[in-house]
């Protein structure tokens, strides 16, 4: 199994973000995590992510437990995440944004760093080239020297998801990449999405546009106050009533 | 019109370059030489805090503690086992990086205001030690009789011999801050500042980095007191507290946050004018105070920032001045 998640509870005092909730996710794989408001799926992402320490349960990931790792660690096994509220880093030119996430891979030492002019310079040299493909491929390389956040929405998700990228991830954690952006915008980040899995990267994707998720994932996960109640292919997540009860009501109620 | 501008910045740095390395001898007095390397020891202060600070956003407040772990590990170690000053300077480095990664710890539980107060404290604290351990530290009446360094035989034995090796080191304290703060440590450092947990996301060890925000911050810091031991002669613990850090926060504010060049104009703008408000005695600090609001409310990236809209005015201008004659052309 390349991802595994296992019985994963977090619970926030009295709150029980997320109960006894087990998923399985496939190299390669497109996967959808769907789910009403409050229904735990960022608070996974944060635990996938290290931010959080699970309460109970763990994250198994090529047969190695990176649940309890710190979250540079995580990064470094191979994840990478965009955030729901796009948090580029503000100071930053979009090319600042890509390097910072290339750092941790940097072959030049601390002493080098000061010390070795003509290294660090061909590093960076080496580190910017990548970057601009990376710039190239989500078409906002035109961009790379003007301030990330001067940028408009929908190119600023873009740059979001290079910064990932920049990472060289094995998994990419996309939290509500559409929120936000226009129809014409959703489908472009459609394509985004093909290109990325066409690279070998596996994505979760949180996301509220459902037509989205739909056309997109391969499987999706539905879950409801924090637990899993259906997982499948978009066809089959369609046509269970338990997830039309849990987005629509029972229809007793109405 | 870039190579003219290239041809003026070079003729400009050789102009400081040569202003700066005949300096002693067109100044007036032996008092102005002193004066310059006392902004010299400043600016060592205020280019490690800028980049703790302004950079990292690490609030590094127990730094005059830090230059008087600096000055007394030198002072010590020349006056008591008579180590020379190219051993002692080094050693006073390290001894300052170790207190202040060790300052640098509750950095992981609190941030900015708070680490600002923590750090306060343990400034203080350390002010405390300096003055209350008088077997080693000679209490408040500090140590005296430090000699000034002799260098393979050659004695720096006054303001304007001194004044060279203190060049050195600011020059060589600029251009590893340059290093530092232009690549991916200065990256990194920006990263945790901006937004904590998307650079931790971005694989930035953001504790490593805390840690070595303060450790940079407390090598200059150590250098500069090696340096004001050996200049002075004498060292006691009364500047080496809140205060000194307060002066240097306000170099880098009225300079300029996260900019090196910041530091050098927030420092030597600080100092000269210390040296000509000294006439108005008390009114002075209310000088300090003005100019602090001024340039809080009008400037907040502080005196290096008028630079920055000069050059994007002059842009817009020139871009302005070619396109008029591209429409003229056109038309």
């Amino acid at each position: 199994m390349f991802l595994e998640i296992d019985h994963l509870t977090m619970q926030f005092g009295g709150l029980i973000a997320v109960n006894d909730v087990s998923i399985n996710i496939e190299k390669g794989e497109i996967h959808g995590l769907i789910g009403p408001n409050g229904s735990g799926k960022t608070t996974i992402f944060n635990v996938l992510s290290g931010y959080y320490k699970p309460s109970g349960g763990k994250i198994i990931f090529e047969g190695r437990q990176i649940s309890g790792l710190s979250a540079h660690q995580i990064t470094a096994a191979g994840f990478a995440r965009t955030f729901q509220n796009m948090r580029l880093f503000k100071s930053m030119t979009v090319m600042e944004n890509l390097l910072v996430a290339m750092g941790y891979r940097a072959k030049v030492g601390l002493w080098q760093e000061i010390f070795n002019p003509v290294a660090v310079h061909r590093e960076e040299q080496r580190f910017t080239e990548k970057a601009l493909e990376l710039l190239d491929l989500l078409e906002v390389a035109e961009f790379a020297n003007e301030l990330a956040i001067s940028l408009p929405y929908g190119h600023q998700r873009r740059v979001e998801i290079a910064r990932a990228m920049a990472t060289d991830p094995k998994v990419i954690l996309l939290d509500e990449p559409a929120a936000g952006l226009n129809e014409i915008e959703t489908e472009e980040l459609r394509k985004i999405l093909t290109n990325i899995h066409e690279r070998g990267i596996t994505i979760l994707l949180v996301e509220h546009d459902i037509k989205l998720v739909m056309e997109a994932c391969e499987i999706i996960t539905v879950l409801d106050y924090g637990k899993k109640i259906a997982e499948g292919t978009a066809v089959a997540i369609r046509k269970d009533p338990v997830v039309i009860e849990a987005y629509l009501g029972k229809e007793g109620n109405q | 019109m870039k190579k003219i501008t290239r041809i003026l910045r070079w003729i400009l740095i050789l102009a400081v370059a040569c202003l700066m390395l005949v300096l002693p001898w067109i100044a007036q007095n032996r008092y102005q030489v002193h004066i310059v390397n006392n902004i010299g020891i400043w600016l060592l202060l205020s280019l490690g805090l800028n980049i703790a600070m302004g950079y990292a956003g690490q609030y590094n407040l127990a730094l005059g503690a830090l230059w008087g772990v600096g000055a007394y590990t030198a002072a010590l170690l020349q006056t008591r086992l008579g180590v020379p000053f190219w051993i002692n300077l080094p050693l006073s480095i390290i001894a300052a990086v170790i207190i202040a990664a060790f300052v640098g710890l509750p950095s992981f539980k609190v941030r900015s205001h708070y680490l600002a107060l923590v750090t306060i404290a343990l400034g203080e604290a350390m002010n405390l030690v300096l003055v209350n351990e008088t077997p080693i530290t000679g209490g408040a009446d500090g140590i005296g009789h430090i000699q000034m360094p002799n260098l393979f035989g050659f004695p720096i034995n006054n303001d304007e011999r001194y004044y060279y090796i203190i060049l050195i080191m600011v020059i060589l304290g600029y251009v590893v801050g340059r290093q530092i703060v232009g690549h991916r440590i200065g990256r990194a450092f920006r990263a945790l500042r901006d937004d904590f947990q998307a650079a931790r996301a971005m694989g930035v060890n953001t504790g490593f980095y805390q840690i070595l925000a303060f450790a940079i911050s407390g090598a200059y810091a150590g250098a500069a007191g090696a340096l004001y031991a050996q200049l002075n002669t004498y060292i006691s613990p009364d500047i080496f507290t809140f205060n000194s850090a307060l002066i240097v926060l306000t170099m880098i504010l009225v300079g300029g946050m996260g900019s090196l060049p910041g530091s050098v104009v927030g420092t030597v703008l600080l100092l000269v004018l210390n040296e000509y408000l000294q006439v108005f005695q008390r009114w002075q600090l209310v000088g300090y105070g003005i100019a602090i609001i001024v340039v809080v409310l009008f400037l907040p990236g502080g005196v290096v920032e008028l630079a920055r809209k000069f050059e994007s005015f002059r842009q817009r201008w020139l871009a302005g001045l070619t396109k008029g004659k591209s429409d003229a052309e056109a038309g």
